[in-house]
């Protein structure tokens, strides 16, 4: 039988504080690097939260970039610092060590405080994203087989493919889908969700540098998927201005007409459809009762003839008509957004039922 | 109850661990409807390997779509069928039957010193679902295959091609065989250990299959009857996921990560399991930290139930929810780094014979790192807001699942081979075939992690035709046909074994586990008479721990050594 | 040392090696089944999970279909059936105890109730079935949850009823005796399995 050999317990290894010290000034020039670089990914920040999320991206890439250095470094110089040694007996063993108790504590406890950091840091910047600014405008995005939908509030019909954003204004963008999944995504802000049909998500942006950019799909949604795409146009608020008015002008020359609701032929209305499509669409934010029994919104049931509030949120005379021209084009008021009829999928014989709904109720 | 050594009572089972069964004698008992675990490895080894091959194959249409921004070669529809099969195949018909079912069914009786599984015959039934769940899954391509991804999100899965059912029905069915297979591995380890091989004595391996089957049990069921529920509604138009029917399509998606999260585990704590035998075999040295690796397998597992929505962040789900998902799951990066140092710790100080399984293990330990770090990425909500969706993720999960599951099973399969076949392999064309797989996979996947933070989104056949995207998708697409090549370099190596491959003897790598003590191939029934175990198995100074292990009938050789020559050589 | 210690086959050990094998063997077997318990159980929490999701996603339930709102089940007549499976569960608790007494008699007479009350049991399900005014199984989510998982409970039942049938014809063969018995283990096992579900169902359908 071989003479067994063990390797000699030499206190760390030939070469290993000249590693460690490799270790730490690569990662520190890594961590550097990291830290400085105007844009971590590589992509423009075109407003916010895209500053916000880069530092969170530098934040992640610098401890990324230390713990790889440490794991990657250290395997491959221990990989060829122990390797068997020529000439040595293939019964060669190693260092029979079997745990180190103080060791272990810190590669446990360093990893927990690193978790608990980066857990700190990231719930920072989503309490920031979740209590930015974003009312100022509030434009609603319709994802389709296969484009995007873009309506703004006092214009009557939705824009194609084209978003348009004034920069330095806050906007809360509801997005929501008619089909199937589809996902809005602006790199340049890094902010993302996904368009599901059914349900409204909410993002909060502030576009900064005018510029064109792309409006991406990120969830498969067909054959298509691949081209749907859309523009997303951000500019100084004179020059959305006159697009803004360029697109009223537009719309009304080719009879889309910018008051909302004329093309709801209210008298065709019927009460009871009315009552089937409130419980399907509206019950989940409006009760039936008086208008300070909230849900999300204000109760409706005595919404053409309450006392105390004879005007409607949006100061109109509370009307049949007027009461269509919300539903149809959803209005953004300081209780909230009310959602339009093309984001909850109303036609305008809906509208006339809802109406037609909302007046039974309201002589009750 | 009865003292067979200091600290080793054989209980009243140990009368059943040895009873044999007689061997069967005909071809069909034998090879095709054989009950004995080791034969229903290779099964499921052979099966497994051929899904790789379609399956790898359906990844290189993809990279080869991609050379071009307009898409080279497929149409759109053909390229979402073939991008959904090669995910749905990879996931369910290759890494978790061949780290569970392979791997799982050859390994972990024998290294418990068990002559079979505690159900061999739910063991034959639950391989046999394996394959016939394969054709079905398939098949579909005759009838037009799923094209919504691995996924299949409803609604669009809704309106999916009819392949859609036959997808329902194949992962169905390997849902059910996974289950199995989980009850079977619980039960096999919980009861059939050998006398005295107590918890802390077991093989790290066997503690990854303990830990990785309740996820199988439990998780999968869950997967059942989310695809039951998609089947219904295709074919029989019952509302649960149609959002213009009342029903809601992210209920699809918390029913289906509830699998699919735990099923990430299933596909990597038996990687994790392999890595640990190997790297005391070629360091020899005792695995650094062996309890903290073992229960930090199960404390993975564990964890990885209540992490599932971190898939769904842009989804819309309430969103202070967003919190407790994102810091469990962070938090699964301590047990994991646990390991990952604990490996490393391995490395120091040993004496490493430079084998292919060893290159692959810390190929492994580089790759599954690099993963998990982007993983972190992935994990804080308001970076994920900018990553869900794109390249990033694919190559995040590339990197976990190729980098991480295939790396292992690799490794295992160099390391375990010479037992399974009794032959050795081309050593010289194993080590150029681990680099030709290690650069070749991260030139594929590096630079899908910026082609995705920089705008391009997973799942499409045609992409942005800026110079920045040409060329990094061509890069990758060339690494990936390396990457191919060192596929097909191992089933040269492999068929060049088996061929001409030299006798490898009961024990070539002077392992210590208990499956390396009898010949190679090992006989019918294992051991001739069930061992008894005195201490865990990786302390190379010391003699090794069996008592009871006799020279199998048969063996090509005596094994190296046994507790009645206490002069310790491994 | 033989390689064949003892042949294949020990359901019934004579001996007291067979002994220690059947109880080894009973032991490993009843730990796979409770583990097929459990992981049905899953199978059921996922449906019960969908089952409160969809109707937390919508602001009234029973749904409003039509401009009505549905009605709710036949809460009586559910109570009721609901005893006749609950005395079902009794009925076999006191056939299993007869047996371990070696009462071969009463054991067959309850093992009998405890199948008609089952079938009995199936058949107020299906008249349920066929009185439930909620639009039937595709018609809205109520539909689709309650037919789904009362359904799969269902045939939860009916798979109980073939299994203790098939368990009572094993009695006649002798495959049992009185000591070695883990076949009626299991039976009873699951049918207090079926029982238990059904606690959850009847509250979540009927009683919330």
């Amino acid at each position: 039988m071989a003479q067994r050999v063990v390797r000699p317990k030499t206190n760390l290894g030939p070469g290993f504080w000249p590693v460690t010290a490799f270790i730490v000034v690569l990662s520190a020039v890594c961590v550097y690097v990291v830290e400085t670089l105007p844009l971590p990914i590589g992509l423009i920040q075109a407003g916010a939260p895209a500053d916000a999320i880069d530092s969170l991206f530098r934040f992640l890439g610098a401890v990324a970039a230390v713990i790889f250095n440490v794991v990657v470094i250290y395997t491959v110089y221990f990989a060829i610092a122990f390797r068997r040694p020529k000439g040595a007996p293939a019964s060669m063993i190693g260092v029979q060590i079997h745990d180190a108790p103080v060791l272990e504590f810190w590669w446990t406890a360093i990893p927990t405080i690193l978790v608990i950091i980066l857990a700190i840091f990231s719930t920072k910047i989503w309490a920031d994203l979740q209590n930015s600014q974003g009312d100022v405008l509030t434009i609603e995005a319709i994802g389709y087989q296969f484009g995007f939908q873009f309506r703004y509030p006092k214009l009557a019909n939705p824009v194609t493919n084209e978003l348009h954003l004034p920069a330095n204004t806050p906007t809360t963008i509801h997005i929501t889908s008619r089909d199937v999944i589809h996902g809005f995504w602006i790199p340049e802000l890094r902010m993302k969700a996904d368009m599901v049909p059914g349900l409204i998500n909410t993002i909060r942006v502030t576009p900064t540098v005018p510029g064109t950019y792309h409006i991406i799909c990120t969830e498969f949604c067909g054959i298509a998927h691949g081209r749907m795409q859309a523009t997303a146009v951000i500019e100084t608020q004179q020059d959305f201005a006159k697009w803004f008015a360029k697109q009223g002008g537009q719309q009304a020359a080719a009879g889309g007409g910018s008051a909302a609701g004329a093309a709801v032929a209210l008298d065709q209305g019927k009460a009871d459809a009315g009552q089937t499509l409130f419980g399907q669409k509206c019950s989940a934010c409006h009760s039936t009762g008086p208008f300070a029994q909230k849900l999300v919104g204000p109760g409706l049931g005595k919404i053409f003839n309450d006392p105390d509030h004879p005007k409607l949120v949006n100061g109109a005379a509370a009307t049949p008509q007027d009461v269509a021209a919300i539903v149809k084009s959803g209005f953004t008021g300081d209780i909230g957004t009310m959602p339009s009829a093309q984001m909850n999928q109303l036609s305008n014989s809906d509208i006339a039922n809802l109406v037609a709904y909302l007046v039974s109720l309201s002589k009750k | 109850m009865a003292t067979i050594a200091p600290g080793v009572q054989t209980g009243p089972y140990h009368a059943v661990l040895d009873h044999i069964h007689p061997e069967p004698t005909s071809f069909i008992r034998k090879y095709i409807f054989s009950i004995d675990a080791k034969v229903i490895g290779i099964q499921y080894m052979i099966t497994g390997a051929i899904f790789f091959m379609i399956a790898g194959m359906l990844a290189e249409i993809i990279r080869t779509q991609l050379l071009s921004p307009d898409g080279a070669i497929v149409s759109p529809a053909t390229y979402n069928s073939i991008y959904s099969m090669h995910g749905s195949a990879m996931v369910w018909f290759v890494v978790i039957p061949l780290l569970t079912g392979a791997f799982g069914n050859f390994v972990m009786p024998l290294q418990i010193g068990a002559r079979d599984v505690a159900f061999p015959w739910l063991n034959l039934v639950a391989f046999w679902m394996f394959p016939i769940a394969g054709v079905i899954l398939f098949s579909s391509f005759l009838i037009g295959a799923p094209d919504a991804g691995w996924t299949e999100y409803p609604p669009i899965s809704l309106q999916g091609p009819p392949g859609t059912n036959l997808w329902c029905i194949a992962v169905f069915l390997i849902g059910v065989s996974s289950t199995m297979t989980g009850i079977n591995f619980l039960v096999t380890i919980y009861k059939m250990r050998a006398p005295g091989m107590t918890f802390t004595r077991m093989p790290l391996f066997v503690w990854a299959q303990f830990a990785t089957a309740p996820l199988s049990f439990i998780a999968t069921t869950a997967l059942g009857a989310a695809l039951a529920a998609l089947f219904i509604e295709r074919v029989f138009n019952v509302p649960f996921y149609d959002p213009h029917r009342g029903g809601s399509p992210v209920l699809w998606q918390h029913m289906f990560w509830f699998y699919s999260h735990p099923a990430v585990y299933i596909m990597i704590i038996p990687g994790f399991g392999m890595i640990s035998e190997i790297l005391p075999t070629f360091t020899r040295k005792p695995i650094f930290g062996y309890k903290m690796i073992a229960f930090s397998s199960v404390a993975i597992a564990l964890l990885s139930f209540s992490v599932w929505a971190h898939h769904m962040f842009t989804s819309g789900m309430v969103p202070w929810l967003q919190l407790p998902f994102m810091i469990i799951t962070m938090v699964i990066a301590i047990p994991t780094g646990i390991k990952i140092f604990s490996w490393m710790a391995t490395l120091w100080g040993g004496a490493i014979n430079w084998k292919t399984p060893a290159l692959y293990a810390t190929g492994f330990l580089i790759t599954f790192t690099y993963g998990g770090l982007t993983g972190f990425f992935l994990a804080a909500v308001p970076a994920d807001y900018h990553e869900h969706g794109t390249y990033f993720v694919v190559a995040h999960f590339h990197y976990v699942l190729y980098g991480g599951s295939i790396m292992s099973l690799f490794a295992g399969l160099y390391y375990w081979w010479p037992k399974i076949t009794g032959r050795m392999y081309n050593e010289t064309l194993g080590q150029i075939q681990f680099w030709l797989t290690f650069i070749g996979f991260n030139g594929t996947f590096t630079p899908l992690h910026w082609l995705g933070l920089l705008g391009m989104p997973r799942r499409v056949p045609n992409y942005d035709p800026s110079w920045t995207f040409i060329f990094w998708n061509r890069f990758a697409s060339i690494s990936s046909y390396v990457m191919t090549l060192g596929a097909l370099l191992l089933v040269y190596i492999l068929i060049d074994s088996l061929r001409n491959g030299k006798k490898a003897g009961p024990n070539p790598w002077g392992a210590r586990t208990l499956e390396w003590m009898i010949s190679s191939p090992p006989p019918y029934y294992n051991y001739k008479k069930i061992p008894a175990v005195l201490a865990a198995p990786y302390d190379f100074g010391n003699p090794l721990p069996y008592i009871g292990l006799e020279a199998a009938p048969g063996a090509v050789e005596a094994t190296p050594t046994s507790a009645s020559h206490p002069v310790p050589t491994y | 040392m033989a390689v064949s210690v003892a042949e294949h086959g020990h359901d019934v050990g004579h001996g007291a090696h067979d002994e220690i094998i059947y109880q080894e063997t009973r032991d490993m077997r009843l730990m796979g089944f409770v583990l097929f318990l459990f992981s049905d159980v899953v199978l059921f929490s996922s449906y019960i999970f969908a089952y409160i999701y969809l109707r937390n996603s919508i602001p009234s339930w029973p749904p409003i279909v039509d401009g009505h709102q549905l009605p709710r089940l036949d809460t009586a007549f559910a109570a009721f059936n609901s005893v006749v499976l609950f005395g079902s569960g009794v009925t076999m608790h006191w056939a299993l105890e007869h047996w371990k007494h070696g009462n071969r008699g009463r054991f067959d007479l309850f093992m009998w109730l405890t199948i008609v009350l089952g079938l009995g049991f199936l058949g107020g399900q299906s008249y349920e079935y066929a009185h439930a005014q909620i639009g039937g199984w595709s018609g809205n989510t109520f539909g689709a949850s309650f037919f789904t998982l009362t359904g799969m409970h269902g045939l939860h039942v009916f798979l109980g009823v073939c299994f203790l049938f098939v368990l009572w014809l094993q009695t006649k063969k002798n495959v049992y005796d009185q000591h070695h018995f883990f076949g009626l283990t299991a039976g009873t096992l699951y049918w207090h399995f079926v029982d238990v579900i059904w606690v959850v169902l009847f509250f979540l359908f009927y009683l919330w």
